[in-house]
């Protein structure tokens, strides 16, 4: 096999160990790399004419990314996790006790075990370069540092700045590395090679070492306190956990077993540090949750790289110049992520205060950014430039793409988009942003019907990442793929699904919502069912949920789902009264809640009982039941009709497009987890005793049969495989 | 002979008093909207676009070469080129005659030309002791020394230097804008009464115009940061409810005893900007645009600076002698109301002989102008006058209205402080 590192000393007694792992743009480690590393360390401890030890990358922009995922993943056994970590420590241990003074060179992405590798040397230093980050960025995965992190790093530049690493799982760049002391020395990257020539010279000079050490120390009464008194660690971790709590719902256990590990080993020896390190992480990687983070990251990877077609050449439109019709809400928001990506967009409305609206919202996001220092002054407003208003269709020659999103109604968007079709170019795309209509209906009048997708973003804009992508039957597979590739680019997650009422993340989840309003109807406590969902997982309840979204876009979207689906998309009577009473949720301050600044309390003024008395009780097993294999069961038709072409992109829709719980890992991970014969045989009890809704689809009895499950199916799949 | 250099067409901002409605926006954010809204209004591809030329007077500290700073806000091509020409009032005809040499040199096929002014950013600067007292400040190495340079303030030393004030006075003869009206006014016996009927014309003129929406076509709202909550559609300078009575009462700015010259007989104090596109007659033809006019022939001339009111009558002159063309050829003029005085100062050079004998060198009258073809929209006293647009915004609305009258042939014309004069033919068919 092709070595990772080589080794090269010259005669001044500089030596330079090169990773430089073959055939791959990035260096990981994986056993054998970890293994090789190992027995370079082991002839290094006896090298008698090295004074200094650079350990460099040969990667452009990229030291060490990180360890090998798909190992992780497919670690098996804990003896053979415990293996894999032990060997890890011992190798940096290694390089920690080496003779004389060794320096990680950083130029470029620095992760995880990377870093840990960096932090295990004598000194560490770094390039300005934009690419150059630092981080640990376990924790997002479901796991720990587990090759010293937890130990050096805290050590290094402090438990609150270490700690904070740790638990955001966030890089920072090159300066703030050197601000934090984390990084030694900061090179202009152009003049790298020079700069560090003097600092390896430096490194063996007494003197000098020890002004380097010294600027490490951590300065200040109050970081004395919190760090060096056990009244100030205590103080320090209870406000950490409280914060972590809050954060995750305590779902996730991957910060807290970290703050573990740091409370435990702080302020012990760092060699016993190490131990309670690598029992903890051992804990994790067997945790189901970690493996479900993981499986979610590589989905996340899939999609990234995932053209939009099964056979896509590179056929993507350059895109300069856009422009949205309608500026609503979504419109506003759509408009926004266009300007912030500096593409000018020219904003249509049918008055000048609709467009002085769109205005308002991007201004409004970008005042947020300001706020939290994410964006500057000048830069607001040269994005704001990218706006432009109009209320005819000039300077519509010119657009490269259109996205429309103007009110939810069939026949005004089809006159609209017959209007438009005579302003623009021919070869100009046209989108809709529709949520529920159905894109060949739309197009149906269109002279050029290939040039029309869906892309179906979610409120609000700048916080929802899914953008569902619609092709009709017609649409060109150029346009899909330019559409996919500029969502991308405006750091979107665009997934392709098929035309149907609802598209794939509303139908589901709208499923479980219509579930939600039976049970109310049946008598079931509101509160007791928004409670047992957000239990489950799910950010907010089915009540809160439809408040928020408003109650009279929630009941026509509804009423267009049960057009579609019949019965079990049935709206029941309520929801129309409450729409005529005015109930219309948060926007007027009334809906199933009371809403009062940001205290909500149960509608109990209103005239609907089952809105304001408190009702009979039904475990929350069957709630809870009930509400996911509703939408379970409308899932599974989805893979049938072709909707989606993979689950475990519906399962990331689901994620990204309503919040569905990811340390589950998603809707069908969890129904691989119940296993078919349980989901078939609640929703056959719950089809006999609620409602024929609940008779499972043709798919799951083909599953039974295949004993299939919806992950890891081999061979003969059981839901056809989409074709665009 | 030479081609003629088409105006394909032009929009504006609404113009809008100074501290007022775009506090919040700079000269190079006005610029930016009529830029970026012109390219969209012409369907024009940003790739055919030569270069840039924008107008300024009063050049912020912030933008300098303020055309190149529109043109990157506007989010046009960074490989695009733009610059920005200062020639005091009329800089927004001095970017159209430039644009104009460039494209018949063949050195330019495309060019947007156009003017920007906000009044309300001229800044405040210290006056020459304060500054000298930062200065030792900076040099002063010891506290003692920073001590002793402090000693020396005085709180007379805070007293600003209003850069607009400084900026609408000639420093060379020492007088300000208003003062050489007074001039005219005296020398040429206009009375303040002329003055004030001249004034509320304008002002009957111009709200006339924006009632019947004369100057929708040509302007694009603004949509006001930070809030945007407002959006700006309409000039905010005429008055329809401004009465000779309430004129009458002002008293005089210039010259508190004896003068003539108020507030409400001169320009307004605003901002705005506007933007032309520019290019050869057979290259717009060859991009199937109609032009909304042609430049015909245009010509700058200098004169006493303490007279340069006059400037439009000393650059028509010019104008004739290089066009052939006579008064009585025009169907329209617009000349820059800089004030009531020095407007009808030139009413009364052009219709004297005497006046063109000794200061034109003619044998006759320049010829009468017909006041009822004169301003009929209306002029800076109503609409205001952002130094560096106007030149621009004459072109166009002078176009916009000879279309609108089915006429052909105009002439814009305006005096500059420093004493100069422009004028500019322009023809529709």
């Amino acid at each position: 096999m092709e070595k990772a590192f080589k080794l090269h000393v010259d005669t001044q007694g500089i030596a330079e160990l090169i990773f430089d792992k073959p055939d791959k743009s990035m260096n990981v480690f994986s056993a054998d790399v970890m293994d090789e590393l190992g027995r370079h360390l082991e002839d290094l401890a006896y090298a008698q004419d090295i004074k200094v030890l650079l350990i460099k990358s040969a990667k452009k922009n990229c030291f060490i990314a990180g360890a090998d995922i798909n190992e992780i993943e497919e670690v098996k056994s804990r003896v053979r996790i415990e293996q894999m970590i032990t060997m890890g420590h011992d190798v940096f241990s290694r390089l920690e006790k080496l003779p004389y003074p060794t320096i990680a060179v950083i130029d470029g992405v620095c992760l995880g075990g990377g870093l840990e590798l960096a932090l295990a040397c004598t000194y560490r230093v770094v390039t300005d370069h934009a690419k150059t980050s630092l981080g640990l960025p376990e924790v997002s995965l479901g796991i720990i540092p587990g090759w010293g992190g937890t130990q050096r790093l805290p050590r290094l530049i402090g438990l609150t700045q270490g700690m904070q690493m740790i638990l955001s799982g966030k890089a920072i760049d090159a300066r703030k590395a050197y601000k934090l002391k984390l990084a030694d020395a900061i090179f202009p990257k152009e003049f790298l090679a020079d700069s560090l020539l003097d600092f390896a010279k430096k490194c063996q000079i007494y003197k000098e070492q020890d002004k380097i050490i010294k600027r490490r120390k951590q300065k200040g009464l109050i970081s004395f306190f919190l760090e060096k008194t056990p009244f100030g660690r205590s103080m320090v971790f209870k406000n950490a956990k409280k914060s972590v709590l809050a954060k995750s719902g305590g779902h996730y256990p991957a910060p807290l077993a970290a703050l573990k590990v740091l409370q435990r080993s702080f302020h012990i020896d760092i060699y016993d540090g190490l131990k309670i390190e690598i029992e903890e992480v051992v804990k994790l990687v067997d945790n189901p949750i970690t493996k479900h983070l993981i499986s979610l990251f590589h989905t996340g990877e899939e999609l990234k790289k995932d053209p939009g077609l099964l056979n896509a050449h590179d056929r993507s439109k350059a895109i300069r110049s856009t422009a949205v019709l309608g500026a609503g809400i979504m419109g506003g928001g759509i408009a926004w992520l266009l300007s912030k990506k500096e593409y000018p967009v020219r904003i249509k409305d049918i008055s000048w205060n609709g467009i002085a609206q769109a205005y308002q919202s991007a201004q409004g996001i970008y005042n947020q950014l300001l706020k939290i220092r994410k964006i500057k002054p000048h830069e607001v407003n040269r994005k704001m430039h990218c706006l432009s208003g109009t209320v005819d269709y000039s300077g519509f020659k010119q657009l490269d793409i259109i996205i429309e999103a103007i009110v939810e109604d069939l026949t005004i968007k089809k006159q609209i988009f017959n209007e438009l079709e005579q302003h623009i170019r021919s070869d100009a795309i046209l989108c809709s942003n529709t949520s529920s209509l159905s894109i060949k209906e739309i197009s149906e009048n269109m002279v050029n019907p290939e040039r029309f997708v869906g892309m179906h973003f979610f409120n609000p804009v700048n916080r929802m990442p899914l953008v569902e992508v619609i092709p009709s039957d017609k649409t060109d597979p150029d346009v899909i793929v330019t559409v996919v590739s500029l969502l991308k680019q405006l750091g979107k997650t665009p997934i392709i699904v098929g035309d149907c009422p609802g598209f794939l993340v509303n139908r589901i989840l709208l499923a479980g919502m219509t579930e939600a309003l039976h049970l109310l109807k049946e008598g079931v406590d509101m509160e007791f069912i928004d409670s047992v969902i957000e239990a489950y997982g799910m950010p907010m309840g089915p009540f809160l949920l439809a408040d928020t979204v408003g109650i009279d876009v929630a009941y026509k979207v509804i009423l267009l789902l049960e057009k579609a689906y019949g019965d079990r998309m049935h709206a029941p009577d309520f929801l129309r009264e409450m729409v005529d009473l005015d109930l219309l949720g948060k926007k007027n301050k009334a809906g199933f809640y009371l809403y009062q600044g940001k205290t909500k309390q149960r509608n109990s003024r209103s005239s609907i009982d089952v809105i304001s008395k408190k009702g009979t009780s039904k475990s929350s097993e069957e709630v809870l039941d009930r509400f996911i294999f509703s939408m379970l069961n409308e899932a599974c038709r989805c893979l049938e009709e072709n909707i989606i072409r993979k689950p475990h992109y519906l399962d990331m829709a689901l994620i990204l497009g309503t919040g569905y719980p990811p340390f589950r890992g998603g809707l069908l991970k969890e129904a691989d987890s119940l296993g078919i014969d349980v989901i078939i045989k609640k929703c056959e009890h719950y089809s006999q005793s609620v409602h024929s809704r609940f008779t499972p689809c043709e798919l799951l009895y083909k599953m039974q049969r295949g004993k299939h499950t919806f992950y890891q199916s081999k061979g003969d799949i059981p839901w056809q495989v989409a074709i665009n | 002979m030479k081609e003629r250099i088409a105006i394909i067409d032009g929009i504006r901002t609404p113009f809008c008093k100074s501290g007022g409605k775009y506090k919040t926006l700079q000269a190079d954010d006005l610029g930016a909207i009529v830029l970026k809204e012109l390219v969209a209004r012409t369907n024009l591809d940003v790739n055919e676009i030569s270069e840039v030329i924008f107008g300024n007077v009063a050049q912020p500290i912030h933008a300098a070469n303020i055309a190149r700073v529109i043109t990157l806000k506007a989010h046009l091509p960074e490989s695009l080129i733009a610059y920005t020409v200062q020639r005091n009032c009329a800089s927004g005809m001095e970017a159209i005659t430039t644009a104009a040499n460039k494209i018949l040199a063949d050195e330019a096929d495309v060019i947007i030309a156009g003017g920007t002014e906000s009044m309300t950013h001229i800044p405040l600067i210290y006056n020459e002791k304060m500054t000298q007292l930062f200065a030792a400040l900076f040099r002063a190495k010891t506290l003692w020394q920073r001590l002793k340079v402090l000693k020396t303030f005085r709180l007379g030393f805070l007293k600003p230097i209003i850069g607009l004030q400084q900026g609408l006075s000639d420093s060379v003869i020492g007088l300000n804008m208003g003062q050489t009206a007074e001039i005219l006014a005296r020398e040429f016996a206009i009375t303040r009464e002329d003055q004030d009927r001249f004034s509320l014309r304008s002002h009957r003129r111009a709200c006339n115009a924006i009632q019947q929406q004369y100057f929708k076509s040509e302007i694009v709202p603004v949509p006001i940061p930070p809030k945007y909550n407002q959006i700006c559609s309409e000039d905010d300078g005429p008055r329809a409810q401004q009465t000779i009575e309430a004129l009458q009462k002002l008293r005089p700015y210039f010259d508190r005893l004896t003068g003539t010259v108020t507030a409400g007989n001169a320009s307004q104090i605003t901002d705005g900007a506007s933007a032309v596109l520019l290019m050869k007659e057979s290259r717009a033809q060859a991009m199937g645009y109609t032009p909304l006019g042609y430049l015909k022939e245009y010509a700058y001339a200098a004169l006493p600076a303490d007279h340069m009111g006059l400037g439009p009558a000393y650059a028509t002159a010019k104008l004739f002698d290089k066009s052939q063309l006579s008064m009585d050829a025009f169907d329209l003029v617009e000349m820059n109301e800089a004030f009531a005085s020095q407007v009808i100062a030139n009413e009364r050079a052009f219709t004297s002989k005497e006046f063109g004998q000794k200061n034109l060198g003619r044998s006759e009258a320049l010829g009468e102008i017909n006041p009822d073809l004169l301003n009929v929209n209306g002029g800076a006293i109503a609409l205001g006058h952002p130094v560096g647009t106007s030149g621009t915004r004459l072109v166009l609305t002078l176009l916009r209205e000879l279309r609108r009258r089915e006429k052909q042939l105009g002439l814009a014309t305006l005096c500059v402080g420093g004493g100069q004069g422009a004028a500019l033919a322009v023809e529709v068919n």
